[in-house]
């Protein structure tokens, strides 16, 4: 269930050919291989995305041929993890590296490019992001290049897929090397970092010509949003226009698309059908379209409650990553979260995981440091509320005042503080300071934008519809045959007299360890004041973040660690939720 | 004087760098010509221009290069 993805598993036959992408972080390399494989690999405009590795088959081949999408690094050192991965592809073997260069850093890439001569492989050179260098006013020759670097040279614009096809016509020449597969690193002049920037220094004399003209508008603004002023001021503009495209785009959907066809058409249509078959009343009748009917709100939940909220989201996330903005909001950040253990490169995994815990969790592997990795994970299953979450709660609370939510979210950014500035003393070890390439603002290609959007939605309507279905015909059956009240009994002291909710609100939480937005929605049908609602969606915020999200702990920190953010993030949500009830009766009784 | 005392729009010539593998790698090396294009406050980090891109340093490392003002 998780929401990422990975390629299918592909086996490397004898007889096939194998190929390694590779190259500098953030070249377009996820985008070219899922050209050539037709895998859906999600890219963004920042370095990093690829935290694993993706094999692929090769689409439109006349043979066997496999495709391996390998984490980007600057060098090959084994500096890091990405890079100890990278190295351990190469001396694994492969017939032919193709080695994406970056047209507008021509110089960096070449010096990545370089390091690989020492493996003695054969290359084909993707000279990527041709239109962005044009504009730029950088002019490469390609054939000279090609000479110069003594191998095939195509340039493309992998997102518009020119010159894929080329890069497929050079695939297929390369012939299938005999020798056994491993390969052993040779000592070559290359090795010396002087030699080699040396012989770029001449290569790019012989290739490149960059026309001096007047920076752009998109690569002004580039600049200016890096600086305090006006960068911060627009920082608070694109979060406030996100924030109100999502929330009022979502409630504008719903109330006026959604709401009247669930309302004056699906739900009587569903209520006359049952009612048709089954005595309106019994027990059956009300498992299937009650308070809790499953067949009314294993519709209403999902598709008219949280997906016009998640789909505007995953509009809103995905052309922030596409533009290279977010890396921006970390530089700013940077001095701010250096005290809460975390520095301003790991600001992208944390915005991820308002989309979902998973790929934050995931993408928190580029962290440098492993405390800096449990901190942003134990943060992100603590306080940041998941896409399908945040819906809930502007459903629940959004439709009483528009307070409650920015109340709520005030909460979660004092606990993401607090929280921080606690781990960051507890956890033994440092956080390194950052240093960070930030990526060239640039006009997001809505083609892709769309085909991301696409294959975003649809994983959450696959994973979020099949728990939901099976978490409301336990609701439903627990709440129409009582059943609920002898299974939260002795849980009252805790729900009742310390949340001062009603003991039906134990559904929320039995619900909550499927999926974080069923420990909210169960609240909307219940009849609550405005203090119940408020803590209700506090807990929920803090309580566990679902199964998927746990398993992932644990797969990646291993038992002990995932299980105590786990447990913490359970008594954090109690602690806080009933604080927050306590006070506001007493608030109550005195005013 | 080192990359961190330069100030915005400042241009400076690299003179030596601190041990950090990942700072050649994002094309720093000695002799190169860099210009600061911002500075955050509250020790945030700096932004220096390498060529046509933008490196993010933090004030820590900024501090350990070592550079030569160039006017």
């Amino acid at each position: 269930m998780d929401c990422h993805n990975q390629g299918p598993e592909v086996e490397v036959g004898r007889d096939t050919l194998k190929f390694l992408l590779m190259g500098n972080p953030n070249v377009g390399k996820s985008v070219v291989f899922s050209k050539l494989t037709g895998v859906q690999v999600l890219a963004a405009n920042y370095t990093g995305t690829t935290v694993g590795y993706t094999k692929g088959k090769v689409g439109n081949f006349n043979r066997d041929a496999v495709l391996i999408d390998v984490p980007g690094t600057y060098s090959l050192e084994a500096t890091s993890e990405a890079e100890e991965v990278a190295i351990r592809f190469v001396e694994e073997g492969a017939d032919a590296i193709l080695c994406v260069l970056d047209a507008t850093n021509l110089e960096r890439n070449l010096n990545f490019a370089f390091q690989l001569k020492k493996y003695d492989l054969p290359m084909i050179y993707i000279l990527n992001l041709i239109d962005v260098a044009e504009n730029q006013g950088i002019q490469i020759d390609v054939e000279a290049l090609a000479e110069e670097l003594n191998a095939p040279v195509i340039p493309t614009v992998a997102v518009r897929n020119i010159g894929i096809r080329d890069v497929l016509q050079e695939m297929k020449s390369v012939e299938k090397r005999d020798e056994d597969r491993e390969v052993v690193p040779e000592d070559t002049p290359w090795d010396d970092e002087e030699f080699r920037w040396a012989e770029i220094g001449k290569i790019i004399g012989k290739v490149q010509k960059i026309d001096d003209r007047e920076p752009s508008f998109i690569e002004k603004l580039g600049y200016r949003t890096m600086e305090p002023w006006p960068g911060i001021p627009i920082a608070l503009l694109i979060l406030a226009l996100s924030l109100g495209l999502v929330i009022g785009g979502g409630k504008a959907i719903r109330g006026a698309l959604l709401l009247p066809v669930l309302d004056n058409f699906y739900v009587p249509f569903m209520t006359g059908l049952v009612g048709n078959y089954i005595a309106e009343g019994s027990t059956l009748f009300n498992v299937l379209v009650g308070d809790y009917g499953v067949l009314i709100k294993a519709i209403e939940w999902p598709f008219f409650l949280i997906l016009p909220y998640v789909s505007l989201f995953y509009i809103v996330l995905s052309i922030l990553e596409d533009s290279g903005y977010l890396p921006r909001i970390g530089v700013l950040l940077d001095g701010i979260l250096r005290k809460i253990g975390v520095q301003g490169g790991s600001i992208v995994p944390f915005i991820m995981g308002y989309g979902c815990a998973i790929p934050a969790i995931l993408g928190s592997k580029a962290a440098t440091t492993h405390k800096e990795r449990v901190i942003i994970s134990s943060l992100v299953s603590l306080a940041v509320p998941c896409t399908a979450q945040t819906a809930a709660f502007f459903v629940l609370l959004g439709d009483r005042s528009i307070f409650l939510p920015i109340a709520l979210y005030g909460i979660s950014l004092v606990a993401i503080v607090i929280g921080g500035m606690v781990l960051n003393r507890l956890i033994p070890g440092k956080v390194d300071p950052m240093l960070l390439e930030i990526p060239n603002l640039l006009k997001p290609d809505w083609k892709t934008i769309l085909k991301k959007i696409r294959i975003r939605v649809k994983q959450f309507m696959v994973e979020a519809e099949i728990p939901m279905v099976f978490g409301i015909l336990f609701a439903a059956i627990v709440a129409e045959t009582g059943f609920i009240f002898v299974i939260t009994d002795f849980l009252s002291p805790l729900i009742t007299g310390w949340l001062g909710l009603p003991q039906e609100a134990g559904l929320a939480l039995m619900l909550g360890v499927v999926r974080r937005e069923l420990a909210v929605l169960p609240l909307i049908e219940m009849d609550l004041t405005t203090l119940q609602v408020f803590v209700g969606a506090v807990v929920a915020l803090f309580y566990l973040p679902c199964l998927s999200v746990l398993a992932i702990l644990i797969k990646e920190f291993k038992l002990k660690t995932g299980l105590a953010i786990a447990a913490s993030t359970i008594v954090a949500a109690f602690l806080i939720g009933g604080v927050i009830n306590q006070i506001g009766t007493l608030f109550n009784a005195i005013f | 004087m080192s990359l961190y005392g330069i100030s915005k729009n400042g241009t400076c010539t690299i003179a030596t760098l601190p041990p950090v593998g990942l700072l050649k790698s994002l094309g720093l090396r000695e002799g190169l010509q860099v210009m600061i294009r911002s500075k955050q406050p509250m020790g945030g980090p700096v932004i220096v221009q390498v060529g046509r891109r933008c490196v993010a340093i933090a004030e820590d490392i900024a501090k350990e290069i070592h550079v030569e003002e160039v006017n």
